[in-house]
């Protein structure tokens, strides 16, 4: 029986021998979650990495931006002048295809009525 | 004292809405700490920083015109923040799934020790196993914004956030570990 409760006690000996030093701070920290503070470090991490002059570049590039992008009227006048020349296009080779198909076929019929003309003449 | 400041910032919002490029560096210059500080909870990266801050800036500049209530001023800076910051994380995952081999180039975690203590390494670790909902959730808490006004920027009850809030927190204490081994 004694054999048995000094093995128990090697065991629990061992076992707590695998935790490391500080072992009831860390169990506390992680049931309790981070901090304020922790989240405080966190946020002044992510503050620290703005470089001077933060506020001067943004304004910079927001004025760039904005100088970039056409208005609203400047859009729909660039709209407009597409949709134009797109409608102009489509005009001008509709009608040089018709004019072209219309020269064949009037060569197609000068051609034929030559033909049947040949034959008569003879 | 704090409805003066208050009135301050509505009047300091209102001069900005006018294109009083002196209010809006007063802003910026105002919030830039907090929002960089609430843009790397959400994205766990020092480098996307200055680049995403600049990015809600920017975006606060060109919508400032459209923002009705001068006081809702800091609820929806931070709903800019939180949507510029959800954005990029979508764009990066969908970079991953097409550029497969860029991920070892694009995700480049911090070294361990590069934010000072153990705590701080282990909120990081913990953050970075949430969905970037949860994290925008507890960011939002930490900037002090009230769960009636996270539900306005979530558009969503604020029964639904103080359960999201719950879930999150578990979540949070489950991957937190102070003691956790890099």
């Amino acid at each position: 029986m004694k054999t048995e409760d000094q093995a128990w006690r090697s065991l629990q000996a061992h076992a707590s021998a695998q935790l490391r030093v500080g072992f009831a701070d860390r169990v506390l920290r992680a049931a309790r979650g981070p901090a304020t503070a922790t989240w405080t470090q966190l946020r002044a991490h992510g503050a620290a990495q703005l470089r001077p002059g933060f506020a001067g570049r943004v304004l910079r590039a927001a004025r760039a931006v904005q100088a970039g992008v056409p208005s609203l009227s400047g859009q729909f006048a660039i709209g407009a002048a597409t949709a134009a020349v797109c409608l102009l296009a489509v005009v001008y080779f509709h009608s040089r295809a018709n004019r072209l198909a219309e020269e064949r076929n009037l060569a197609g019929w000068q051609q034929l009525a030559a033909e049947v003309q040949e034959p008569d003449a003879s | 004292m704090e409805s003066s400041s208050t009135t301050e910032l509505a009047d300091l919002v209102r001069r900005a809405q006018k294109g009083d490029e002196g209010a809006q560096r007063d802003l910026i210059v105002a919030y830039q700490h907090r929002v960089a500080g609430f843009v790397y909870a959400m994205t766990n990266r020092s480098d996307y920083v200055e680049d995403l801050s600049q990015q809600v800036f920017i975006k606060m500049i060109r919508a400032l015109d459209r923002l009705q209530a001068p006081a809702q001023f800091e609820s929806w800076l931070f709903r800019l923040a939180r949507n510029t910051c959800i954005d990029q994380l979508r764009r990066q995952k969908l970079r991953r799934i097409f550029l497969p081999f860029g991920d070892e180039h694009e995700n480049i975690p911090e070294p361990p020790g590069a934010v000072d203590t153990e705590e701080l390494d282990a909120l990081r670790h913990a953050l970075a196993q949430l969905r970037p909902q949860d994290r925008a959730l507890l960011a939002l808490v930490q900037e002090g914004r009230s769960h009636a006004e996270i539900a306005e920027t979530l558009d969503t009850s604020v029964a639904a956030v103080k359960a999201r809030l719950h879930r999150a927190r578990e979540h949070l204490r489950e991957h937190y570990q102070p003691d956790h081994e890099n």
